[in-house]
């Protein structure tokens, strides 16, 4: 069989894909990376339970047993938990189909006959049934969870430095949580040559903050921490990218640049089992 | 010469710039929404929920001052993480956090329910039970609302309460509590 213009289409797709993904890509705000935290205004909260705060211990305190045994009561599991037991199953059993045929065909050296020829089309069509199947499934996850997206930090990397060499990128939220990414020489050169490295996915609080970015490696590890001001959206995915083409270590963090761009809206939020005024 | 008066007017411009935009930020400063307690808890919610799954609101008050209506610009919601063990405010003012931080003294309440009446709703039976105190003596200033749980009544310790505070707070302070589901004053009292 001839393979070359499977593998053309494929190429088409590819820039195809990347074209339009070119196209639609957000507009990226510059933001500073300063060498010192900024300052910022906090005014004073909770001044009543502050000054208060012995009297109103003392007061719940008393009473503790009974409120703990309400607040800890056991909440419904929502059925569509119990349903992925299933899907997953199913995806079990297709796979293992899919790899017994394919063992199967293995075995045979040639392509005799036309009923060998008849038995690769069966397989071909049992492959798509397989995909069709996955594809429902993956239709029920995304009913059930699109619309739920939370307010996220993404911190993208990009380009090689001009001096020293990044061995791992700090990011360290105000609320002190943070995470430690590597690098490996791969990564290195793919930065390098225009690819995006994710060093931070999280969660974030929706509001207006400083992010802190060290990096640590060769010629970086002496260098003192950078600070990104952000403002997440609510429900939205908030992209930080740093690109280190114009960096060295004797220019300090500031000669780091930096963007950042939101997702678009999310899709109006649906109704869900656990959401609730507290909890949404 | 002409340089000189040319630097002056710039100057004066700059100054007048800053002063311009100094009045806009205090204007827009004094001019923010006023909103009930519920308002902002949904923001405070998204936030609790970035900072631990399995946060839960355990306490609110006013953090600016309260008008009529049982309004405040600001309001500051307090989230306690059963898992990390730690409690975290957010202080939300015209749909903004302006304020995180975590509360670095002990304050282990239990989670409020989500069916409390809000601090507008509430607010008409606490001034009926302050103005009939304050034909004995008097009340002063509604200076705080907060709402908590276990701690107001004496008759159903479990009970979520809106507790009023009227003047300031300290042995002087008239206290009225208010049953936060049926907005049924619980008791008064002074201290």
């Amino acid at each position: 069989m001839n393979r070359y213009p499977l593998r053309l289409l494929f190429a088409v797709t590819l820039v195809l894909t990347a074209t339009s993904a070119r196209a639609q890509a957000p507009r990226s705000a510059p933001v500073e990376v300063s060498s010192a935290r900024p300052a910022r205004e906090m005014p004073p909260t909770l001044r009543y339970l502050k000054a208060n705060a012995d009297f109103l211990r003392t007061r719940f305190e008393l009473f503790a047993p009974s409120s703990r045994v309400q607040g800890s009561a056991a909440q419904p599991v929502d059925p569509r938990f119990l349903s992925y037991r299933g899907l997953l199953a199913d995806i079990a059993a297709a796979k293992d189909s899919v790899a017994a045929s394919a063992e199967a065909r293995e075995r045979q050296a040639l392509f005799t006959s036309v009923t060998d020829l008849a038995q690769l089309e069966r397989e071909l069509d049992q492959m798509e049934r397989v995909l069709a199947a996955q594809q429902t499934r993956l239709a029920t996850l995304h009913t059930d969870f699109s619309g739920r997206q939370r307010t996220e930090l993404t911190v993208l990397l990009a380009g090689g430095a001009l001096a020293g060499r990044v061995d791992s990128v700090v990011v360290t939220l105000e609320d002190g949580t943070g995470v430690v990414t590597g690098l490996d020489d791969t990564q290195r050169r793919s930065i390098k040559v225009g690819g995006l490295l994710e060093v931070y996915r999280g969660l974030i609080e929706p509001r207006e903050q400083v992010v802190e970015v060290r990096f640590i490696g060769e010629g970086w590890s002496a260098v003192a921490s950078g600070f990104v001001r952000i403002a997440p959206a609510r429900d939205r995915v908030t992209f930080v990218k740093l690109d280190l083409s114009q960096a060295a270590p004797a220019r300090g963090m500031a000669s780091v640049s930096a963007g950042t761009w939101h997702s678009d809206a999310p899709a109006p939020a649906r109704a869900s089992a656990d959401a609730d005024q507290a909890r949404p | 010469m002409e340089d000189h008066l040319g630097r002056l007017r710039s100057r004066a411009s700059l100054v007048t710039g800053a002063l311009a935009l100094l009045l806009v930020g205090v204007v827009a400063r004094a001019q923010a929404p006023s909103a009930t307690a519920r308002t902002g808890l949904s923001l405070a919610a998204a936030a609790a929920k970035a900072w631990a799954p399995d946060a839960e609101l355990v306490y609110l008050e006013n953090d600016e001052p309260l008008d009529a209506a049982g309004r405040s610009p600001r309001w500051g919601y307090l989230f306690r993480s059963a898992t990390l063990g730690r409690s975290r405010v957010w202080s939300v003012r015209d749909g903004r956090i302006v304020t995180a931080e975590n509360l670095e003294l002990r304050f282990d309440a239990p989670p409020l329910p989500t069916g409390w009446l809000d601090s507008d709703a509430v607010l008409a039976a606490a001034e009926k039970a302050a103005a009939q105190a304050a034909k004995r003596e008097p009340r002063g200033r509604l200076s705080t609302m907060l709402l908590m749980r276990g701690a107001g009544s004496e008759s159903d310790h479990d009970v979520t309460t809106w507790t009023f505070v009227y003047g300031t707070s300290g042995s002087g302070a008239f206290h009225v509590v208010v049953d936060a589901a049926t907005g049924r004053v619980q008791r008064t009292w002074r201290g």
